[in-house]
């Protein structure tokens, strides 16, 4: 969940609120605050990038507060116009004009680079799908601006710099070149945009310097690069209803014939029940149509039916639901009561076959003297190698730590590690374990089993295969067994376990060189049993 | 004594009657007496006793007699003579048989008063006391008053125990046992423990260490949640562990391109894509509703790969498409895996639940209620917080209050989006919710470092003292 730092004073300006009652009202709108340093830490939930800044975060408080409903922020033609080019890697650009944001101190400065790395690592997917440039209007070289793709040989001056660099210097060169410069570039192409002949940005990477934005900056042009049209449109429309907020105006782009930004209010026409039927709760139509205005929707009753107009900033409105949910919030959550669903008490419940027929064993274990142990399916590639499993493996792609790095192909593998490390424990160690396995056989295939194993001074095959016998017997279980062969057990001492004809399993004396190779110094018998498989057999 | 039918008399006869030597059935009887099975009294007898001397007056006679017996062959003499014929007796043969009026002494002289045959009847009277006294017998008192006047006999006393049984014997024979320290089979089949009492031990001293065999603290906790739910009316399911993406996301309306998706956080399985081809209509729907919604070309490809689950809402995904018949409630318990590194709060993989509910007409507030009931079964109070999940709206966030008093985040919840109900091809609305069991389960528990819960320490586990 995205964690946004604001200084206090922004807050409290804003608002209107002392800390105390800011931490309280932003709880109900799901937000969980923390001071820091002097600052005051928010967690706001990801599906409301619009309160990714103070004066987003500051119009849902006051909506609490009373304030109702929004208002479209006044517009203007700015005569700036956008030529698009074709861009095969990233083909969408919106921009937008904000008058009088007025950047007056460097912590509202720094918010709003916090608001635009926010903004790029949710809805702009980490700049794959979106990623936003912030210009100071006034050093715009040009009205006309264009984006198009060019050469990487290109020069421009980049953000920060003193020192013209070629686009592929920074694509190559630099931290955000390593981590952005993939995304749109095209062989020896990279997408830009320019403006009376220089480069202003290289979307998704870089700005240039030359239209920096800093303490002192009254208008700014924003533009938003995507491979998504609409996605574009609705970042520039979050961007821009929020530093509108600041008492400036709106000025209009051309970009292909269509002037932006859209601003455009989703309309919802919903029956009060659609609204307040999913929370469970009744309310007189004008209660539900206060709640939303203070959610900070635009509402009018027509008829019996609610018009909704929902604030283009509100990306995470899409259905009558969504509109529950914030007459939910306003109400408190704690405060809506639980209510016992009476009907589904009637029904009756039941435990899954296998789950059933897995407590049937675990009881008859403890019964036979068995312990049980629980251990983690993921394990080494290295124990699989020792013991011989290493062709059953299943790979995870991306393991964190490599001794997490595969399944166990059986359970009998991760407990003979187990009991390797368990030498000290009082003899004889009697364990059995219940979980998870996944190997290869073409497909991959996941089971759950059953392994048991007895480590003692002296150990013999009778020793698992009277207890292994007197638990099939129990269940149940029509078996037989044969001699068998195993990469883990003595030949001549292992079988084969079946019921209806059917492998199910195996048991057998651990072979001592497989015992060597896990480091145990005491003797093991081993079974394990296919439970899925069994399940489905007792049947 | 039961056998011989002995039930009172004295120390010899029982001793006669019994063959037992009588010191050592005089100090048992005495035990007996102890235990109240006896009454033991002491009898007196009073016996005359020849001494010595009578002893002496038995074999050779009384001096009277012999002293009748010489006057009746030399008819008298001399007082001066007797000394030498009868010895220091002879003063007293004097005395007595003149006291009897037998002799009479004249001028120094000894002579019979009457005839001799009289006079032995007379002098012998006495001797026959002396024989009776001798066989135990009390002669007629002045007789016997003689005798002992002259030294003859003396009395004794003879004591004697007397003994009287006062229990029934059987009963006593039921209650007196020998001691032994263990009991066997052997006397058990020959009866032959009604012999024997147990040793007493000291039954405070400490033991030897026993542990027992077990359930794992982790598995007894889930098995509890399954029996919760059952009792809620909950039908349990099953899922895989290696699932389609499509299921892990793409039916759970998370954006392909959504950085939840990427590869920072769940755990792809190497290799090739699976088919899709079994899911043809439903992923017809999920490309649409994908597309409409979140404005990208959706792939199937990328549903097609197989990922480790990262949540059992998988499975909850997969009932979905079943369209189980309202009003129905669902829950799995399963493992789920995250690309995390291990450390104390964190495991690459771990168990999750989630449950489903739902008929037409079913609320949000009915969900909050269920989740409520969930947790008070198990004991704890839960606090509701609005939150953002993609698949759900309204969308909820659980806490619940540990027996520490600290609020433990716990779990995510709401209400399915219409976009998944659509996907599902469900319509009527339905509840979900899933939490981590480990995270619970170790604070339940008191456990600090969650690693614990895999132990391979199987000491732990048999001694684990559960805190709940």
């Amino acid at each position: 969940m995205p964690v946004l730092r604001f200084r206090p004073w922004r807050l409290e300006a804003l608002t209107g609120l002392g800390l105390a009652e800011l931490r309280e009202t932003l709880f109900r709108l799901k937000c969980e605050t923390e001071e820091a340093e002097g600052f005051v830490e928010v967690e706001i939930n990801a599906d409301r990038p619009d309160m990714f800044i103070g004066e987003g975060l500051a119009r849902a408080v006051r909506g609490l507060l009373g304030e109702e409903g929004w208002r479209a922020p006044e517009t203007e033609r700015s005569g700036l116009r956008i030529i698009v080019e074709e861009v095969p890697t990233r083909p969408y650009i919106v921009g937008a004009v904000i008058y009088g944001v007025n950047i007056d101190s460097e912590d509202y400065l720094a918010e709003l680079i916090q608001f635009q790395e926010k903004l790029h690592e949710g809805l702009g997917r980490r700049r794959k799908k979106a990623a936003i440039g912030f210009h100071d209007l006034s050093k715009l070289p040009s009205k006309e601006i264009r984006y198009t793709i060019a050469s990487v040989e290109r020069e421009f001056l980049p953000l920060g710099e003193r020192r013209r660099a070629r686009v592929r210097e920074v694509l190559e060169g630099t931290e955000k070149g390593a981590l952005y410069g993939g995304i749109a570039r095209l062989g020896d192409m990279h997408p830009i945009i320019e403006a009376g002949g220089e480069i202003i940005a290289v979307p998704p990477v870089l700005n240039s310097d030359i239209t920096k934005i800093e303490v002192g900056t009254r208008d700014m042009f924003v533009d938003v690069t995507a491979t998504s049209l609409e996605t574009a449109s609705v970042i520039l429309d979050i961007i821009v209803s929020n530093l509108v907020e600041r008492g400036g105006h709106v000025g209009k782009v051309e970009i292909s014939g269509v002037e932006y930004p859209l601003l455009e209010e989703k309309i919802m026409r919903v029956r009060k029940e659609e609204v307040l039927g999913p929370i469970g709760i009744e309310l007189p139509l004008e209660e539900t149509s206060k709640i939303l205005r203070r959610m900070r929707y635009n509402v009018e009753p027509v008829g019996e039916e609610l018009l909704v107009r929902v604030p283009p900033f509100r990306v995470d409105v899409f259905k009558p639901i969504d509109l529950a949910e914030d007459i939910a919030i306003y109400i408190g959550y704690e405060d809506l009561g639980p209510e016992r669903p009476v009907r589904l008490y009637a029904l009756r419940g039941s435990h899954d076959r296998l789950s059933s027929l897995a407590r049937r064993v675990r009881s008859l274990l403890i019964g036979l003297g068995f312990t049980e142990i629980m251990q983690l399916s993921l394990t080494s590639p290295a124990l699989l190698e020792a013991l011989g499993l290493k062709e059953l493996a299943v790979e995870v792609l991306n393991p964190v730590q490599v001794e997490y790095s595969v399944l166990r192909p059986n359970i009998v593998s991760t407990m003979l590690k187990a009991l390797s490390e368990a030498s000290h424990a009082a003899k004889p160690v009697k364990v059995f374990e219940i979980g998870p396995v996944a190997y290869r056989a073409g497909k991959v295939v996941d089971e759950e089993h059953l392994a048991m194993a007895i480590m003692d001074e002296e150990v013999s095959y009778e020793h698992i295969q009277a207890p292994l016998y007197s638990l099939l017997k129990a269940i149940g279980a029509e078996f037989s067994v044969r001699s068998s062969a195993s990469s883990l057990t003595i030949n001549g001492r292992t079988a084969e376990v079946l019921v209806k004809g059917m492998p199910v399993g195996f048991l057998g004396e651990v072979k001592p060189e497989v015992l060597s190779s896990v480091g145990l110094e005491y003797p093991v018998a081993v079974a394990e049993l296919n439970l899925s498989f069994l399940s489905s057999l007792l049947s | 004594m039961k056998e011989r039918g002995f039930t009172s008399g004295s120390l010899s006869q029982a001793s006669s009657l019994l063959g037992l030597d009588r010191s050592r059935l005089a100090s048992t009887f005495m035990l007996l007496k102890e235990k109240g099975i006896l009454e033991v009294s002491e009898s007196v007898t009073k016996r005359p006793r020849l001494t010595e001397r009578g002893k002496e007056a038995l074999a050779r006679g009384l001096p009277e007699e012999m002293l009748v017996e010489l006057l009746g062959e030399k008819g008298e003499v001399g007082l001066a003579e007797l000394p030498a014929i009868l010895g220091r007796e002879a003063s007293v043969a004097v005395g007595q048989a003149r006291r009897k009026g037998l002799v009479a002494v004249e001028g120094g002289r000894v002579k019979l008063l009457i005839p001799k045959e009289e006079a032995m009847r007379r002098a012998s009277v006495l001797r026959k006391a002396l024989e009776e006294c001798s066989e135990g017998k009390f002669p007629a008192k002045e007789l016997y008053e003689e005798a002992k006047s002259r030294g003859l006999v003396e009395e004794t006393e003879e004591r004697e125990l007397l003994v009287r049984v006062t229990r029934d014997l059987e009963e006593v024979m039921r209650e007196a046992r020998v001691e032994v320290s263990r009991l066997t089979s052997a006397m058990l089949r020959s009866g032959s423990w009604r012999q024997y009492v147990f040793r007493s031990y000291d039954v405070t001293a400490e033991p030897p260490l026993v542990l027992p065999a077990r359930a794992h603290f982790l598995a007894e906790f889930i098995e509890q949640l399954r029996d919760v739910f059952k009792e809620m009316g909950f039908r349990e399911v099953r899922g895989s562990v290696v699932e389609l993406e499509l299921f892990n996301f793409d039916l759970l309306f998370q954006a392909q391109d959504h950085p939840a998706r990427e590869i920072h956080d769940s755990l792809w399985v190497k290799g090739e894509p699976a088919d899709l081809s079994e899911y043809g209509e439903l992923v017809e729907r999920v490309a649409e509703i994908h597309e409409r919604s979140w404005k990208y070309k959706w792939d199937p490809k990328v549903a097609a790969r197989l990922v480790l689950r990262s949540q059992t809402t998988a499975v909850s995904a997969r009932m979905l498409i079943t369209r189980p018949k309202p009003p129905m409630r669902i829950f799995t318990i399963g493992r789920v895996y995250r690309r995390d590194a291990v450390d104390a709060t964190h495991l690459p993989e771990f168990h999750q639940l989630d449950g489903i509910e739902g008929y037409p007409g079913y609320t949000f507030r009915e969900l909050l209620g269920t989740l409520k009931d969930v947790f008070e079964r198990l004991g704890l109070e839960v606090k509701f917080k609005p939150a953002y999940f993609p698949f759900t709206e309204p969308s909820v966030e659980g806490y619940v209050k540990l027996p520490s008093g600290r609020w433990l985040e716990l779990f995510g919840a709401g209400l399915f989006r219409p976009e998944v109900l659509e996907m599902a091809g469900v319509d009527y609305p339905v509840g979900a919710w899933g939490f981590g069991i480990e995270r619970l389960a170790a604070a339940t528990y008191g456990i600090a470092d969650i690693r614990v819960l895999y132990t391979s320490d199987v000491d732990f586990i048999r001694k684990f003292r559960a805190r709940r």
